[in-house]
């Protein structure tokens, strides 16, 4: 209890003073430091977990954390740190620009990216598969309110169409929950919506409801984790929500849907039917793969790009745990969450910069802010796979397993699309960092812009050199 | 074919969910829709009686409160400021919808058959079969349908389908989910209300048809 | 019961009950404006001064307007005469009801034929009209008897009014009867589709039609549609009536008398609903029509459902 308290305690603090009317410079101020201490209090909730012999805690009726689900809540708050203490640069920017046209816009922004943040985290501590689906819904809601930020017309379509989307989509995953409720009532009549039980009876469960709510949660949190083909609400929102939302939608609330998956793969493993488990996740990620790095090549919006990049690590997540490793899975999420949310923050930047989200009109970015340009091939290069950066070890490891476990097919397929995806992403990289700028903005970027995304990079970077992702597979 | 009476609220309510479809009047939409969901509460509060389940009641009477009557006042309420009467309705004309519908109706029972059926966890197929029709009537309403508080009543029809299937195949989903459930369904309802206005002040229309700028 | 009694009774039925209907209909209607309005037998003083006028014909008229009106009046008794609309009746023949369908159509058939002949624009054009109408009514009226004739196993409308094992499946009852009252709104260019009292060229739909039909055509015309209002009107009353499963094991001539109860109900019904009703736009008629086919076919799927014992 004192957990769960602990954990929603700070985005309440936010949140209030948000609606105290806090002047926006101290609220940068003051909610930077408030979501570092977050991060430094979840760090405290979650450690115990990974003591040895200690594989997982109960928080409250409901609620607990094992190993997978603390290093995601972990990754989660580090996302929001690192977006957060971003956004603060970021709307000062803005302010400078003149775009700010309403100042209580940004504390609604704080406001709802708390709210948001918290049920984040529900999602990954609720052990109930209930409160974990009123999670993800409410993370729908309260990030809705964060891609309305830019309150103009594109703002609101997308908006409408992530809500819309998102919802009927998630009411599917509903229905999935509530067949496999009515699935562990065969066997014991109370009937039961906890994941670990559920896990444990797994035989006895009626294997028909089984199946069936499944594929309903498949496609309901397939349809918010961006699976193609209903990904049509993904690039919009990423394109229209500011840039730290973006970060945040990409790096860790694709996460959170994906992280119902794999809890839900990992029951249907446990059942006589684990080949439905693993088929389908299989051939549907590397589907998703596959398109979304066709729509890479021809991509002009620049946040757009990004969203496609999404799609398609959000491909190679789920064939990785159709694969049956959930440690790949995370460690997979880890370096794509580092690179992409590095990559959102600095597009915010170079956006600012240009006057443009339209790839084809950024140009020169090396010569307009050198800082900025080193950074984004940085955290390109740590997102498509180059060898140092982490985001290597990770794909580089899940096919090698989906070559062992003989899905031969996906692991071509994946091979070709991260090549396709590497190709069209460098290409449009380099022409963004070269040539001569078209129009810049009167803005001078401080070298702090690029301090997280320079860190992040760092971290992505850590992962592929030391023997960090040896020990992260090890621990889960 | 003996029905109970929860199964005959559900079927019927199934039906003026079918009903739905056939007009445009955004009005007699809202009006089937919250008889619909009265009919769905009244089920809820027959099977508590038949179960011997409190907390059936507790939820009728919540969906009764908030399903049945305060979303329909908003999105009448919202139609009413918007002057938004009639639907433009897109490819499948109203009263052809109705018909398929009807035909998904019948449909849905041969589905609902294929259910596993638990004796000791009080299944019924026709209930099962209510709830897969609603839920078919929701989604051919979102397709049918152009204007966004359609839209909204599509995704509240769907929802109701799948609240008939989980009354009518579980027994006794944890009244903190049922609530929780709930509770996110109305948010999201005045979320959807609210960017209705605001769809409504800057394209001055709220038909989702026209918001097509954001594509690739 | 002596056969001559049942003749009478019948006769009596037959040519009282159609202008005691309109009757009905017109004395709520009044009564709910605040009129005292005629007296409920003031048709039958209508038809019997039509008789004595004389006729005026128009010069582009053939024979086939005078030959339409005796026709569709003889169709209608013929219909009357093979529909069970009343228990009590001295001959029943095998009614199908596609034959019953059919004979509608014929009526309506020489109905439209007479309107076109007659020469005048307006004619032609509640022809057109009416026969869309039609077109679009018919599949509930099909429908809705079809559902009723599959609860009994059989097409003739005389073994299924006169089936009564169907307790279990008394909705098929209330939507058939619902229905065919709906149709009969529908084909008889009553109040949500068509305002019989309106004489608005640009709205009529069968007042159009009968504009130009004077004296004799007119007392056939007119007699026709009360007769054919009566019985649809019966046809729904005995689908209501049957909800109740006692209903069957009454004495014929208790069955009648509630039967003719039921119908000047059912008028005094259409009475109050053209008075709460609004005209439907020409356009919007199909939108009521659709609700008049659903109904049927909730009928006949309740039917089918009821008749394989799921």
């Amino acid at each position: 209890m004192f957990e769960l308290l602990s954990i929603s305690l700070i985005p309440l603090a936010i949140c209030l003073l948000c609606a105290f009317r806090v002047p926006n410079s101290t609220l940068r101020i003051s909610i930077t430091g408030l979501i570092w201490l977050k991060l430094i209090i979840v760090l405290f909730i979650t450690a115990p977990v990974f003591y040895r012999g200690n594989s997982s805690v109960s928080l409250f009726t409901d609620f607990g954390i094992d190993r997978l689900s603390a290093s995601f809540v972990i990754l989660t708050n580090v996302v929001a740190a690192s977006s957060f203490s971003h956004a603060a640069l970021f709307f000062r920017n803005e302010d400078k620009l003149g775009r700010l046209t309403e100042p209580r816009n940004e504390s609604w922004f704080y406001f709802y990216a708390a709210l948001f943040l918290c049920a984040m985290d529900f999602v990954f501590i609720s052990e109930n598969l209930g409160f974990m689906w009123i999670a993800i819904e409410a993370t729908t809601l309260f990030s809705a309110a964060l891609v309305y930020y830019g309150r103009d017309k594109h703002a609101l379509e997308a908006t409408w169409k992530y809500l819309i989307v998102c919802s009927v989509g998630i009411a599917f995953a509903l229905l999935g929950t509530i067949l496999f409720f009515a699935s562990s009532q065969f066997y014991s009549s109370a009937g039961t919506l906890d994941i670990r039980m559920l896990t444990n009876s797994a035989k006895q469960l009626q294997p028909k409801f089984v199946q069936l709510g499944y594929i309903f949660c498949l496609l309901g949190y397939g349809t918010k984790a961006g699976l193609f083909p209903l990904h049509t609400w993904l690039p919009d929102a990423h394109s229209e929500a500011p840039a730290p939302a973006s970060a945040m939608l990409s790096g860790s609330l694709l996460n959170c849907s994906l992280f119902a998956i794999c809890r839900l793969t990992e029951l249907v493993k446990h059942t006589d039917h684990a080949v439905l488990a693993t088929e389908v996740p299989i051939i549907w990620g590397a589907l998703t793969t596959l398109t979304s790095s066709l729509f890479l090549v021809n991509q002009m919006g620049l946040k757009r790009l990004w969203a496609y990049s999404s799609i398609e690590n959000v491909g190679i997540m789920l064939s990785a745990i159709g694969l049956g490793a959930p440690s790949l899975f995370f460690l997979q999420a880890v370096n794509h969450s580092l690179a992409k949310v590095a990559l959102f923050l600095l597009s915010g930047n170079i956006i600012q910069l240009n006057g443009s989200k339209d790839v084809s009109q950024i140009r020169g970015v090396l010569t307009s802010s050198p800082a900025l340009a080193f950074t984004l091939v940085l955290a390109a290069a740590a997102l498509t796979g180059m060898p140092p950066f982490g985001s290597f070890i990770s794909e580089w490891l899940i096919l090698l397993k989906a070559s062992d476990s003989a899905q031969v097919l996906c692991a071509v397929v994946l091979i070709l699309s991260l090549a396709l995806s590497f190709v069209a992403i460098s290409v449009h990289v380099l022409n963004m960092v070269l040539g001569s700028p078209k129009q810049v903005n009167k803005l001078s970027l401080p070298f702090s812009s690029v301090l997280v995304p320079i860190l992040l990079c760092f971290c992505s970077l850590m992962l592929g050199v030391t023997g960090l992702a040896q020990i992260i597979l090890e621990t889960l | 074919m003996n029905l109970s009476a929860p199964e005959l609220c559900l079927l019927m309510a199934a039906l003026v969910a079918c009903l739905t479809l056939g007009s445009l009047h955004l009005s007699v939409n809202l009006g089937l829709f919250a008889i619909e969901t009265v009919l769905i509460a009244l089920a809820t509060a027959f099977m508590g009686g038949i179960t011997g389940d409190r907390e059936l009641y507790v939820i009728a009477l919540l969906i009764f409160c908030f399903k049945a009557f305060t979303v329909p006042l908003f999105l009448s309420w919202i139609s009413d400021k918007l002057m938004a009467q009639r639907d433009i309705g897109s490819f499948l004309p109203a009263p052809l919808s109705m018909h398929l519908c009807l035909i998904l109706f019948v449909l849905s029972f041969a589905l609902a058959k294929e259910i596993p059926v638990s004796h000791a966890a009080g299944h019924s197929w026709p209930g099962a079969s209510a709830g897969i029709s609603l839920l078919l009537s929701g989604l051919i309403l979102m397709l049918a349908r152009r204007l966004a508080i359609s839209q909204v009543v599509g995704f509240l029809v769907i929802e109701n389908g799948i609240y008939t299937f989980a009354l009518t195949q579980t027994r006794g989903m944890p009244l903190m989910v049922e609530m929780g459930i709930l509770l996110d369904l109305l948010v999201a309802v005045m979320v959807a209300g609210l960017l209705i206005f605001k769809i409504q002040k800057n394209f001055e229309h709220i038909d989702i048809a026209q918001l097509k700028d954001l594509r690739d | 019961m002596s056969s001559i009694a049942t003749w009478s009774s019948y006769l009596l039925t037959v040519i009282i009950f159609p202008p005691l209907c309109l009757g009905v209909v017109r004395k709520t209607k009044a009564r709910l404006q605040n009129r005292v309005g005629p007296a409920v037998w003031q048709p039958f003083f209508d038809l019997h001064r039509l008789t004595k006028k004389r006729e005026t014909l128009s010069d582009t008229m053939c024979g086939v307007f005078r030959l339409s009106t005796v026709v569709g009046l003889s169709t209608t008794f013929a219909l009357a005469w093979f529909i069970p609309w009343v228990p009590i009746k001295p001959w029943s023949p095998h009614a199908d009801i596609f034959t019953v369908i059919y004979l509608f159509a014929l009526e309506r058939f020489f109905t439209l034929l007479g309107a076109m002949d007659s020469g005048s624009a307006f004619g032609a054009f509640g022809a057109s009209r009416d026969v869309t109408l039609n077109l679009l009514v018919e599949p509930a009226l099909c429908l809705a008897l079809v559902s009723l004739s599959i609860i009994a196993n059989s097409t003739d409308l005389g073994a299924i009014f006169s089936f009564s094992h169907f307790s279990t499946v008394s909705l098929v009852w209330f939507c058939a009867g619902t229905s065919i009252f709906l149709t009969s709104l529908a084909e008889l260019g009553r109040m949500p589709v068509d305002d019989p009292t309106t004489h608005l060229e640009l709205t009529m739909i069968h007042e159009a039609m009968t504009l130009e039909a004077s004296a004799r055509n007119l007392f056939l015309l007119e007699f026709t549609r009360m007769l054919k209002l009566t019985l649809f009107l019966a046809l729904s009353a005995q689908c209501y009536l049957r909800i109740w499963a006692g209903f069957a094991t009454l004495a014929p001539f208790q069955q009648e008398l509630l039967v003719l109860i039921g119908v000047l109900l059912m008028a005094i019904f259409v009475g109050i609903l053209e008075s709460l009703v609004v005209k439907l736009q020409w356009r919007k008629v199909p939108e009521f029509v659709a609700y008049i086919v659903t109904v049927s076919l909730i009928s006949v799927f309740v039917a089918m459902a009821g008749n394989t014992s799921l």
